[in-house]
């Protein structure tokens, strides 16, 4: 019976009409009336604030409100002249604004499966490289590095050898192109062929020779979607923003009659 | 977008009522990834490398703050269509294609970088070569949508430079054009900020000029993740006393920014005067307002060096590096007097010592320049710097021209000859954060390098530790000022100072290392260099110059001699003639083995001679900020 009476079409316009001009009621606004909200006026405040650093006196804040009135009226008769047409600076910086609100357009929360999809398409953006972590000795000539090592072997005390330098005794999680930067071109080539957890060496880096205990050689692996969700995320809204300004104008489209006439 | 968007639905609701729907667009079933734990587990959060801990050693950290790409008018000109984006991306370590067809890509990525376009005629001319903009229809544009080569870029590039100078460029210059260039510089470098790996700054070239072309050059470099509605160019006002007044206002506003001035070797002396804008004699308040806002000079780039010209300083043997002798895009003479830093920190401790005062109180960093979008690639793969219009030794004057032109010169008559190829900044860092690298701008912490990733430590104290100390650079950082810091003088001690310089990884080896001192003495400013770390032995005390190493290049395929030179130079040093009652600074300069100049290269790559014109090799060098010493009041 409700629901009968849910579904008579009449109802739905009378009520309709009612919401309508109730919403007209509301907002609309008489073109020769100028109201200054509270916000306004405090917009006006702190504007000033920031222009000069002090607060608006009472009297300073009537004359921003003045001003902001007479600006109000210039630009309510401009519009009204139709001064905004054919204006290249207003119409770029309105198409500007609605560009920019196509793009921060984000109706939705996204939802996990489109995010994870993301992920898997563009994996090698979030795979992490090969990784090494080790200590090392500084030696500037090849005969003391070796010497070194040999003693090393025989059960000296690593931390007895090695001279100082600006480099530091141990890495960790180091990829290739790190290493380079701090070792030279070349560097974590060298260390792949090494054993592992004893002094290996030595091995010739852009400031000299170095001994060198690998604790690891991490591989090249995918970090999981748990890790990376927030990156994740800042991406997908960064290609479905490139992507929004289009589809908003795409679903615009069908809206106009568009002519171009002959030249 | 929603408040547009909610309509249609609401009105195609109207006219389907009765189909009350359960395809409700927004997914509710299904978990939403923003309620997912936002916690990322340390060391795996990041695809590139993994962040440095927080050192209070501080790391040092290598960038470029000077990167013009397509939004820069001339940048455009010379043929450049990378963006900021691409820049930034090519920082990282990406690649892009040079106009010419060459990749251009780093060895080693950049730990921060700054994309600086010229805020005058910020991207309009991308838009004049736009047939689908509004400016396009502007009789100036004809021609800029079918630019082609080097000759028609020139002439055109000419005509459009003219334009803009006139006074009907306002007909072209576009604020909305300028406001969604200046809107995609910010936003690609918020994008590419990636805290712990890569810091990105937002930033701009203010390009204004004296009257006599003399060039007043600064970048403005922001803090922040936000900045200004538009950058303030030389067409707000050619005045910088203007720029700083907008810097301090903006400021108050919340956007701190410093300016850092460039190519003051090409300003005809009025980088540095000693008076302003107006031809007034400096006051307290100039300095204050100068020093606040530009903290740091860029005392190298490709259009040359700014350290000193060998005509200030006559005794400083290395003074002859990459000097560019003309007032920057001109064929006009520079004046050496007042154009470069050396000659501007001395000026400066002279005002401190009579007047009380220090305008010049700057420290120093290096950067590109480059005009390709990139940053500048090593002497040994040479990019240029104005894309198609330096692409190859023959436009650069490193390779002689197939016909001899028609005043019979072997070579292109050009400057970019007297370009060198690099500059890079450095900092001493907490992190690799806007936050850590700014605070070092601001402290000054800073050195510059000719190109290669030379790394400079510098301290000055009473009580620093021995420098063969394992933990000396903590017990310095404890016990003393870094570069950029200030010591005041002590009556019957002289301080001691602290300096270690490691080489570049992947370039030669180090020659020595020298401590460069200028004071104030009788009234009158003196400069001294001091060699203070030998490569080849100690230093010799009465010339206070270190043996030659022997280090020699072989100039037919750049080789040079192995086993000569040191990977590290380290010295603590007392200064011989210290006076506890003198204004003094010092700096220090490190210098590497000599190497092959990127024309040489050029040369043997094309199988020519050098042009017997240019130096064959050169010296690469990092310069640290100074540290000042002030009389006890």
């Amino acid at each position: 019976m409700f629901k009968a009476f849910l579904k008579q079409p009449l109802l739905w316009f009378a009520l309709t009409g009612i919401l309508l001009f109730a919403v007209d009621e509301k907002f609309s606004i008489d073109r020769n009336e100028i109201f200054v909200t509270a916000a306004m006026q405090e917009r006006l405040g702190g504007l000033w604030t920031t222009q000069t650093g002090l607060t608006a006196s009472e009297q300073e804040l009537d004359a921003l409100v003045e001003n902001w009135i007479r600006e109000e009226i210039l630009y309510q008769e401009a519009l009204r002249l139709g001064l905004d047409q054919e204006d290249s600076i207003v119409r770029r910086r309105l198409v500007q604004k609605l560009g920019f609100i196509a793009e921060a357009e984000d109706s939705a929360p996204p939802e996990r499966g489109a995010v994870e999809a993301f992920y898997e398409n563009n994996l090698a953006s979030y795979t992490l490289p090969v990784r090494y972590s080790f200590q090392q000795l500084y030696f500037a000539s090849r005969a003391d590095a070796q010497q070194a090592v040999a003693e090393i072997a025989d059960g000296a005390d690593p931390r007895s050898f090695g001279e100082s330098s600006m480099l530091n005794s141990d890495y960790a999680y180091r990829s290739a192109l790190d290493l380079s930067a701090t070792f030279g071109a070349g560097f974590a080539e060298r260390l792949d062929s090494l054993a592992e957890d004893s002094w290996q060496g030595p091995v010739q880096s852009g400031f000299g020779f170095h001994l060198i205990l690998l604790s690891a050689i991490y591989p090249s692996q995918p970090s999981p979607f748990d890790a990376m969700q927030r990156q994740v995320l800042q991406d997908y809204r960064r290609s479905q923003q490139m992507n929004a300004r289009d589809a908003y104008i795409e679903n615009l489209i069908d809206e106009y009659k568009i002519t171009v006439l002959p030249r | 977008m929603p408040k547009l968007k909610i309509i249609l639905p609401l009105l195609a609701s109207l006219s389907a009522l009765s189909a009350c729907s359960d395809d409700s667009p927004i997914a509710s079933d299904n978990s939403v990834v923003a309620d997912l734990p936002t916690k990322t587990e340390p060391g795996v959060n990041t695809t590139s490398s993994p962040s440095v801990d927080f050192n209070t050693d501080r790391n040092a950290y290598f960038g470029d703050l000077h990167v013009h790409t397509m939004y820069s008018f001339d940048a455009f000109m010379f043929g450049t269509t990378s963006s900021p984006d691409e820049a930034y991306e090519f920082a990282k370590g990406g690649t892009i294609v040079h106009p010419a067809g060459f990749d251009m890509k780093l060895q080693v990525p950049l730990d921060f970088y700054g994309v600086t376009d010229h805020a005058y005629y910020l991207g309009v001319l991308r838009q004049l070569a736009n047939p689908d903009s509004e400016i396009s229809k502007h009789p100036i544009a004809s021609g800029m949508s079918t630019l082609g080569g080097v000759l028609e870029r020139r002439q055109k590039n000419r005509e459009v430079n003219q334009f803009m100078r006139s006074e009907n460029g306002h007909e072209i210059n576009d604020s909305g054009i300028q406001k969604s260039a200046w809107d995609d510089i910010v936003a690609a470098a918020n994008r590419h900020n990636d805290p712990g790996n890569f810091t990105s700054f937002i930033a701009y070239e203010y390009t204004a000029s004296a009257p006599d072309a003399a060039r007043l050059h600064r970048n403005v470099i922001f803090k922040g993740d936000e900045a200004p509605e538009l950058p303030f160019s030389q067409l707000d006002s050619s005045n910088p006393e203007d720029l700083w007044q907008w810097m301090d206002d903006n400021r108050a506003a919340g956007f701190e920014s410093l300016a850092i001035p460039h190519n003051s070797n090409g300003s005809n002396g009025k980088m540095f005067t000693l008076t302003d804008n107006s031809g007034r004699p400096l006051d307290d308040a100039y300095a204050n307002q100068r020093i606040r806002n530009e903290p740091l000079v860029e005392i190298t780039q490709i259009k040359g060096s700014s350290d000193t010209h060998p005509a200030l300083s006559p005794f400083d043997e290395w003074a002859e590096f990459e000097i560019f002798p003309y007032r920057i895009a001109t064929y006009l003479d520079s004046d050496p007097n007042g154009s470069y830093v050396r000659q501007a920190l001395l000026n400066g401790i002279q005002m401190q010592a009579g007047q009380g005062f220090n305008p010049y109180k700057f420290g120093v960093i290096g950067s590109s320049d480059t005009h390709n979008g990139t940053h500048a690639g090593e002497e040994y793969d040479h990019w240029g710097g104005s894309s198609l219009f330096d692409a190859d030794g023959e436009l650069r004057g490193s390779v002689p021209l197939p016909e001899p032109t028609a005043d019979d010169d072997l070579y292109a008559q050009t400057y970019y000859d007297k370009w060198g190829a690099a500059g890079l900044a450095g900092v001493w860092a907490e992190e690799n954060t806007r936050g850590s690298i700014y605070d070092a701008f601001r402290r000054k912490e800073t050195f510059g390098t000719s190109g290669t990733r030379m790394k400079v430590r510098f301290f000055a104290g009473y009580d620093l530790p021995n420098p063969d100390d394992p933990d000396v650079i903590t017990k310095s950082y404890a016990d003393g000022v870094p570069m950029g810091g200030d010591l005041i003088g002590e009556a019957g001690n002289s301080p001691s100072f602290f300096t270690w310089v490691a080489k570049d990884p992947n370039s030669a080896p180090l020659d020595r290392v020298q401590i460069i001192k200028g004071w104030i003495e009788n009234g009158e400013t003196v400069e001294e260099v001091y060699d203070v770390a030998c490569s080849s032995g100690d230093v010799d005390p009465a010339s206070h110059r270190c043996s030659d190493n022997g280090a020699r290049v072989d100039i037919t395929d750049c080789s040079f001699s192995a086993g000569v030179g040191a990977a590290e130079l380290r010295a603590g040093w007392q200064d011989p003639n210290f006076n506890p009652d003198q204004h003094a600074f010092y700096y220090v300069r490190g210098l590497e083995n000599p190497t092959c100049r990127w024309s040489t290269w050029d040369a043997i790559r094309a199988g020519v001679q050098p042009n017997p014109e240019l130096h064959p090799t050169l010296q690469e060098r990092v310069w640290s900020s100074p540290i000042w010493v002030t009389p006890a009041q």
